[in-house]
Formats: structure tokens, sequence, C-alpha cells
């Protein structure tokens, strides 16, 4: 589904992405762990083109992402966003929110579209919110409804850029439970966060980044419990996972 | 002699003015209209990625707003005419210096409220597909356009008023009708004083109107 390799990216003369090589497989749900700084959240934005890499190749969905005739407002449409800081569209209502991509990029009827937005609005348990707007919501909800957006234009996969950071504590619960679901459903995920819990349980394989590269790759029974880089028992021992 | 204030003089004069008031809301309103165009284009231009588009507009917004308008309406009216041979009518001349005068701050205004929207609703936008042409239309533009209400409101009142500069190309707008009748009945302090009550009029009946729009976008939700 997404084939990364050999990826640089630079800040101007800072190097944050030192040469990453990933594959992820479609169905598979990928939690990408690391101290903030480590570049875990620009490999993420590289998938979808809203960072542009420096050197390298990414692949999604068999599109290469930097070849000239690649439509990347196509391949955005298949590799869905989820942002820490929600960014719903505050002038439109949330049902609005849900259907703008349908609508204007696939080209949906209204009607049609509103359809479906009610059903994902269902799906996030936000049905009876569709007419209010983003900032009559808790964080939590906004968060659901990014969701359901993202959604909306039926992606092959979601990535998840620390969405559940900028929520209050008991607001966390409900935004990893939508999560869940959709990885029980088979979605294709790649995660950036810090909620280990959720990666332990949901999570077919947990990638831990630090200083640019990738420090450990491979299942969370494995990475949590039996962490074989300093650096990573390091920084588990530090977000309190040691076992 | 000693100064006698004549209210019966403000009566009479009020009704002569309405000529003027008619000119200057036409001139405010076209030019306006067109300084609004020039605005969003030249705003846009300057937030282009193409250097060209940017120093272009970046050089019509610092040569308009680094000089003063009275310069720019004699320049328009007196001096192109003398290098081109055409002469502009003085209505139309002061028409398109209120645009262009307008259109300068207007740019700046346009510029700032785009820029001001939140760099991550851009990336929603391009997240969920649309195209930067798209997020513009849909997403930025119509969060930009409600916090340029206010500051131009503020250029709406600045261009009415400045219609009064006119008054040197002979254009028969409020100020120029004022002088007209004093010419005739030296009545200096009547007249001016009724003149300002008359641009006061106007001036606070926009801020009124600005206030309604402002509370209705409020009352619909959203920032």
């Amino acid at each position: 589904m997404i084939t990364i390799k050999n990826l640089h990216k630079n800040f101007g003369a800072l190097e944050v992405i030192k040469g990453i090589d990933l594959s992820i497989e479609a169905g598979q749900v990928v939690c990408i762990i690391g101290p903030s700084g480590s570049g875990k959240s620009t490999v993420l934005r590289c998938i979808n083109r809203l960072e542009e890499l420096t050197s390298g190749q990414i692949v999604v969905d068999g599109h290469d992402l930097y070849a000239a005739d690649t439509d990347i407002n196509y391949v955005r449409t298949e590799a869905g966003m989820v942002f820490q800081q929600f960014n719903l569209f505050p002038h439109m209502s949330v049902l609005e929110n849900v259907t703008l991509g349908p609508i204007k990029v696939r080209g949906m009827s209204r009607h049609e579209a509103n359809k479906l937005g009610v059903e994902l609005l269902k799906k996030v348990g936000l049905q009876e919110k569709a007419k209010n707007y983003p900032e009559q919501l808790s964080g939590g909800q906004k968060q659901r409804v990014a969701i359901a957006r993202a959604l909306a234009l039926k992606p092959k996969v979601i990535l998840f850029d620390e969405p559940t950071s900028a929520l209050d504590p008991e607001l966390v619960g409900e935004v990893l439970e939508v999560m869940k679901k959709l990885a029980n459903e088979g979605m294709t995920m790649v995660v950036v966060t810090h909620e280990m819990d959720f990666a332990r349980e949901v999570a077919d394989r947990v990638i831990f980044i630090d200083k640019g590269v990738i420090q450990e790759d491979g299942p969370p029974a494995e990475v949590f419990n039996n962490p074989k880089n300093p650096r990573l028992k390091d920084f588990l021992g530090k977000v309190g996972h040691v076992h | 002699m000693a100064f006698k204030f004549e209210p019966d003089v403000m009566v009479e004069t009020f009704p002569m003015l309405l000529s003027g008031v008619k000119l200057t809301i036409i001139i405010t309103l076209c030019g306006l209209l067109i300084g609004f165009v020039i605005g969003v284009l030249c705003g846009l231009m300057k937030l282009s990625k193409n250097p060209v588009l940017r120093k272009l507009a970046g050089a019509y917004v610092e040569l308009i707003r680094g000089t003063p308008l009275i310069v720019q309406v004699m320049f328009l009216y007196f001096g192109i005419p003398m290098a081109s041979g055409l002469r502009i009518p003085p209505l139309t001349a002061g028409v398109i210096a209120i645009a262009v005068n307008s259109g300068a701050y207007i740019a700046e205004i346009v510029r700032g409220s785009v820029q001001s929207i939140d760099f991550g609703q851009r990336e929603a936008g391009r997240s969920i597909g649309l195209t930067q042409a798209q997020t513009m239309l849909y997403i930025i533009w119509p969060q930009a356009f409600r916090r340029m209400i206010p500051p131009l409101g503020n250029q709406f009142i600045i261009s009415l008023k400045d219609t009064s500069l006119l008054v040197v190309i002979g254009v028969a707008e409020l100020t120029r009708v004022g002088q007209e009748i004093i010419a005739v009945n030296f009545r200096a302090f009547e007249v001016w004083l009724t003149v300002g009550l008359v641009y006061l009029m106007m001036t606070l009946t926009i801020s009124r109107v600005l206030k309604t729009v402002e509370n209705r976008i409020e009352r619909r939700g959203a920032r």
C-alpha cells in the first residue's frame, strides 16, 4: 500500500529525516512512536505530500508521489489525514465539513453526499450534531468529525498525526474508540501517537523513530516487552512503559 | 462687527448641498467597487508564489501608499493630459483616483486577512483532495472575507472623506458645492458646519450598516 524508499528531509540546513525505508501493507495498523522532534510527524506528512521530501521515493497505492504524471490531488484523496489540531472548517456545519470533499472532489450530488455524510457521522456517533458548527463541539467531538471527513473520500489509508495530543484527557477515549472501530474494519492506518496503550492494543506493528531514522520496528508485544534498542528502552522508561 | 450665528443659513444651505452629496456618493461607490476589484487582485498577487506578480503588486501598493492622494489626483488630471494629450473628465478622474488609491489599501487588507487564516486550514483543504484554487475559494476566502469586513468598513469611511480632495480638480462633489455657496453668501461658519454634519451623517450610516453586518455574521456562528 505504502512504500517509502530512502526518505530524506531537510528543513534548511537541518536534516530531520536521515534515510527511512518503510513498507506498509493494506489492512495494517502501524503506530509510529518516538520523542518529540524525532521526525515521526514529518514522515507521516510526506506520505501525502503536505511536506515535500528532499530525496527518496514514496509510492502510495501504486502512485509514485513525485512522478511528473502523478495527480497529487487524487493521491491525497486515497490517503486521508487527521490532524492534531483537527483543522475543521469553522465556517461550515459539521455535515458540510464532511460532504465538501465528496461534492467538490468526487463530484457527488449534494443529496448523495448528505446521505453519506449522515452515515459517517452516525459511525463516529455524532449524527445529532450534523447541523452544528465546529465551535459548538468539544475537542473529542471535533476530532471525530475530522475522522468522518477523512473517511468521506473513501481513502485506502488514513494518516493520523497525533490525533489525541490536543485533547483533554477525558476526551481521548472517545476518539481512540472510533479509531479502534476503524482498525477492526480493516482500514489501513498509520498513526503517529503518544498513546502507548492504544499502540499496544490496536497496532499490528509499532515503529520507533528517533534522530530521523527507524530505530526499531516490530509487533507491539516485542517492541514494548522486549525493546532491544537502548534509545527505545530509554524512551519507554520516560513515558512509563517499561515491562 | 461681532459675529452672529445664523441658523437659517444652515437650513437654506442643506438642500443646496444635495447635488454634491449625490456626486460624493456616486464617486465613493464607483471608486470603491473598482478599488475592491483592484485590491483583491493585488492582494492575491502579493500572496502569489510568482515573484514577478508579487513585486508588481508590492510596487503598486508602496507607490500609492507613499504619496498623498491630492498629488495623485493632480497628476492624473493635470499631469497625464499634458504628456498624453488625453483629457480625462473630472468625474472620471475622481473615480479613477479613489479606485486606484483605495485599491492599494484594500490589497493590504486582503493580504493580511488571507494570511491570518491558520495554515492548518489550507492543509486540511489540500488533504481532502481540493486543488489550491478550490482551497482558496471554499476554505480560505470565506473565512478571510469575514475578517476583512471591519478594516474594509474603515476604508469605506476614509475613501468617502477622501472624495473631498477632488475639490482641486473641480468635481462638483459635496465640498466643492459648499465652497461655491460660500462664494455667494460669505457664511463660512454655517456652511462648513453644515457640510461637516452632512459628511458625518454619511459616515455614521456606513458605521451603522457595518455593525449590523458584523453582528449578523457573528450570530450565524463560527469564527
